[in-house]
């Protein structure tokens, strides 16, 4: 066959590298000044844009979609056309993802800062974004596929097996948990409600590690690992083995995120079984990468690229042994809500996201600038600081979190929490907090030396747009299986065939874990006492979620004696069947609010309280690291989305009556009326208008319907 | 293309291990390793783990589901602290002076209690304890009730599910010292002059 010539696109590359850069760079500075806030709640600056609530789902998204997600394209795009000895499919349609996916970063930002979010964690956006991202993301798996297809190799290698993967399963994550109503431009309520919100919710987020932290990442490793180290992959079958096993298995454990939840029994069981099988799936990529370095250790010393990798393929190995404990119910007891998830969670993300992505690009920006890294010797300084940076960033947070969660469940000889001031526990951890702020900063230095050390290569070589290579063109090859080819040799010459079988591989999880919550009622036992909001614990709520209260507030009492001796009644599926969407939360950075409303209750404060408490926090509690909530005051409540929000939740299965719509601003008025009255009779003078009236009249609200019930905890058991 | 059928087996010259032939992808090539023998036997055993975790938990239903653990380490705890008296015995109607007493209160007051009333008692969300006007009587033995019973309806919750009897006592004690104190910015008063 004659040979074919033909030139790789860099300037893709390059475009994504420089804004994987620039992202990687901002977001890791929002996140420095989360933690900061942590230290000094002043730096909130007591203005909504930079408040923790707001600015921490840009600081999320944007290091994983900005940052990991620029990433991923500037490896994806490089190695996918020297694997398929083809440029790009459609020079246009990778123009198109490129500038499209910044787009959706920037609207992003701009949204989250204004407050407007779908408060469901690490899918905050708004659905005219979420459409956006679907189709930017189609543009790129067309892209993709289009290059598969016309590639001139016969099979595709193991890297592409996982973009593959990383593709499909995306789509379907994406699209499923962002299925919303709209309300309007800016505001939407999702199809689903309380437990199943919370399932299809935690399904996605732990899917999103699994997909868009994960796997592309592997398929990553598996090109630029062997070709920086030049030597060969350690073993092909493990690639298969552990590639079909992982990705088969990864979409089941989901509900780990949510053990002793309210989640029926029976789906958290599965959560639990299916991440401890995932220990040696995942540690399937970490022995092959860190085996395919074997008679190479030597060049580790020398070669920065390598150094960044194996670290990145061990942090890799730790997060993914950690987490399957995590998911034990004994481990998950001591580590949910409390900072051990950050530092699980930080581990992957600076460790193996971070690490790896600097190696990819210390690699290739030097091979498309035809030159050489402007200096190692910044680069090992960038990798030691960074090393450095990690370990102060997660062991202070490791210590800390089992600080607190002891603090949370010691009692005295009499039976009473010793702690129960849940401030105290917050308060206890400010050293660690502080040393992490060191951690982060300094892995930033390293992200800087890294930007310095890139930018000064670039400087000094010349950039190679479109890169020659040569190939044979590809055979027509005989679609069935030859004799002696193995069906997964087969199916590495089959794209289609092979996206097929791995979007069903994908599906079978979710569709068994999902499907049975809609279709079986026992599931979600309904609690008669519960019952809608009214309209102005509406508005109230739908405040709660635009300042990103569950951020730093769970909503979810878990049926411990610690917990309900703290909050009272231990959460109940039946409670949450109104709530579009879910709050329950992932981390306490201060107490759970599901019971805030129950008078008498001990978490009871009276409207004052909580009016007082939002203007300045500091006020009542000086080590409080609540930030003040000013705006709410002086703000009017828009009433004018109302009776469409009525509407839409009408049309969600949410019981108001016919035609309440009509009379909601009325209902709102009268009970706004009644908190302005009561918080007047105690020296307050606000006008029923206000935002921070419904604010109150939702946080009273909390936990009210359940304890109307009258049941003890026991009554109502989810089998 | 043909297959190359050869015999000769392609070996990488630092391990030894056997290249697989056709297996070439931009360079890369792969090895034909078998799995790592402690790596299938790592997964089969968290296999068999996973087949019988769900086997003990939601077929036999042999291991307990988190609301009856919860039922049985409230059992184990005798039950919730709500349950402690919240009568005034005739013992409670004079107030500790001595002053670890008086610090321990003074220790639960800054935990609990200046929340509402702020740092020195001048009231804020909850009245003025420093002035000589009680909404609930200005007596010691009033005061520990109130804490004990709280008044929900006006904010007050009630301290006995989260306070020892022997606690409360300290911290009304505490805050019967307040009196007459002169912190800043005091709370008009609220209530009904003492006697």
């Amino acid at each position: 066959m004659e040979n074919q010539t033909f030139y790789y696109d860099n300037k893709i590359v390059k475009n994504f590298a420089y804004a994987t850069l620039f992202w990687g760079v901002i977001g890791m500075v929002v996140g420095l000044l989360l933690a900061l806030q942590f230290i000094w709640p002043a730096l909130t600056f007591g203005i909504p844009y930079t408040t923790f609530g707001r600015i921490r789902p840009i600081h999320t998204n944007a290091v994983i979609f900005a940052f990991v997600g620029n990433g991923m394209f500037t490896g994806i795009y490089y190695s996918l056309q020297r694997l398929c000895k083809a440029r790009m499919f459609n020079d246009l349609l990778s123009k198109i993802n490129f500038w499209g996916w910044q787009l959706i970063i920037v609207f992003a930002a701009l949204s989250f800062a204004f407050g407007m979010t779908t408060g469901k964690e690490y899918a905050e956006l708004e659905w005219p974004i979420d459409i956006l991202v679907a189709v930017i993301w189609i543009v790129f798996g067309w892209n993709m596929i289009g290059t598969i297809i016309k590639r001139r190799t016969q099979h595709i290698y193991v890297a592409i097996w996982f973009y593959i993967a990383t593709f499909v399963t995306i789509a379907v994550l994406h699209v499923t948990n962002s299925l919303a109503i709209p309300v309007s431009l800016f505001k939407s309520y999702p199809i689903y409600a309380g437990v199943q919100d919370a399932l299809v919710q935690w399904w996605y987020g732990h899917n999103a590690v699994a997909f868009f932290l994960t796997t592309p990442f592997l398929g990553l490793m598996y090109y630029f690992l062997p070709k920086a180290a030049n030597r060969p992959i350690f073993s092909y079958r493990l690639s298969i083995v552990h590639f079909w096993a992982l990705i088969f298995l990864y979409i089941w454990a989901g509900p780990h995120h949510l053990l002793y939840s309210a989640l029926p029994n029976w789906a958290q069981s599965l959560g639990v079984v299916f991440s401890v099988m995932l220990i040696a799936p995942s540690w399937g990529g970490m022995v092959n990468g860190l085996l395919t370095l074997r008679g190479a250790w030597d060049r580790v010393r020398e070669d920065p690229v390598l150094k960044f990798m194996v670290v990145a393929v061990t942090a890799y190995g730790m997060s993914t042994f950690e987490g399957p404990m995590m998911s034990t119910k004994t481990v998950n007891a001591i580590s949910h809500f409390t900072d051990w998830t950050i530092g699980h969670a930080h581990i992957g993300a600076l460790g193996w996201n971070g690490f790896l992505t600097f190696a990819v690009l210390y690699y290739l920006i030097p091979r498309i600038f035809q030159t050489k890294l402007f200096s190692v010797k910044i680069a090992n300084l960038h990798f030691w600081i960074a090393t450095l940076g990690i370990i102060f960033y997660a062991v202070p947070l490791y210590w800390g979190a089992i600080t607190q969660a002891s603090m949370w469940k010691e009692f005295t000889a009499d039976g009473f929490l010793k702690y129960p001031n849940f401030l105290e526990t917050v308060t206890q951890l400010k050293p660690m907090y502080a040393a992490r702020a060191i951690g982060g900063a300094m892995y930033i230095v390293g992200i800087v030396l890294g930007v310095y050390n890139l930018i000064l290569t670039i400087k000094a070589g010349k950039f190679l747009p479109d890169e020659a290579a040569s190939a044979p063109a590809l055979a027509k090859a005989e679609g069935k299986r030859g004799s002696g080819e193995g069906v997964h040799r087969w199916l590495e010459r089959r794209p289609v065939q092979f996206t097929i079988l791995a979007l069903i591989a994908v599906l079978i999880g979710g569709i068994i874990e999902i499907v049975p919550l809609y279709l079986i009622k026992t599931n979600i036992p309904t609690i008669a006492s519960v019952k809608p909001y009214t309209p102005l614990e509406l508005q109230g709520r739908d405040i709660y979620v635009r300042e990103g209260c569950y951020t730093c507030h769970s909503q979810q009492v878990r049926p411990f004696r610690s917990e309900t001796e703290r909050y009272g009644e231990y959460a109940k599926a039946g409670e949450y069947v109104y709530d579009h969407p879910f709050q329950w939360g992932s981390k306490r950075n201060g107490p759970d609010l599901s019971r805030e409303g129950v008078v008498g209750g001990r978490q009871y404060r009276p409207n004052s309280w909580h009016y007082n408490h939002m203007e300045n926090p500091q006020r009542l509690n000086e080590q409080s690291i609540m930030p003040v909530y000013k705006w709410l005051i002086t703000d009017d409540l828009d009433i004018s989305t109302t009776a469409k929000k009525i509407r839409v939740m009408q049309t969600l299965g949410v019981p108001y009556p016919e035609g309440f719509d009509k009379i909601a601003n009325d209902d709102l008025m009268a009970q706004a009326r009644g908190i302005a009255d009561d918080l007047k009779s105690q020296g307050i003078n606000v006008a029923p208008t206000k935002e921070i009236i419904a604010m109150i009249a939702y946080l009273q609200r909390l936990g009210k319907d359940v304890h109307a019930a009258g049941m003890p905890t026991a009554a109502v058991t989810a089998k | 293309m043909e297959i190359n059928q050869s015999k000769t087996v392609e070996k990488d010259e630092l391990t030894g291990d056997k290249l697989l032939s056709d297996h070439e992808y931009d360079n890369i090539r792969e090895l034909d390793n078998n799995l790592p023998k402690w790596w299938v036997w790592m997964f089969i055993i968290t296999i068999v783990w996973s087949v019988a975790y769900i086997f003990v938990y939601d077929v036999i239903k042999a291991a307990p589901y988190q609301q009856d653990e919860w039922k049985n380490e409230m059992a184990a705890a005798g039950g919730s602290s709500s349950g402690q008296s919240a009568a005034v015995s005739a013992a409670d109607t004079i107030a500790l002076v001595d002053q670890p007493s008086l610090d321990a209160g003074k220790e639960i007051w800054i935990k609990q209690c200046k929340v509402c009333h702020l740092d020195g008692g001048q009231g804020l969300v909850g009245p003025n304890l420093t002035d000589n006007f009680s909404i609930h009587g200005c007596a010691y033995s009033n005061v520990l009730n109130i804490i004990r019973v709280g008044a929900p309806e006006k904010g007050m919750i009630s301290w006995k599910t989260q306070l020892s009897d022997d606690q409360m006592k300290k911290v009304a004690s505490f805050v019967m010292t307040l009196k007459g104190t002169t912190p800043p910015n005091p709370k008009a008063p609220q209530g009904e002059p003492c006697k």
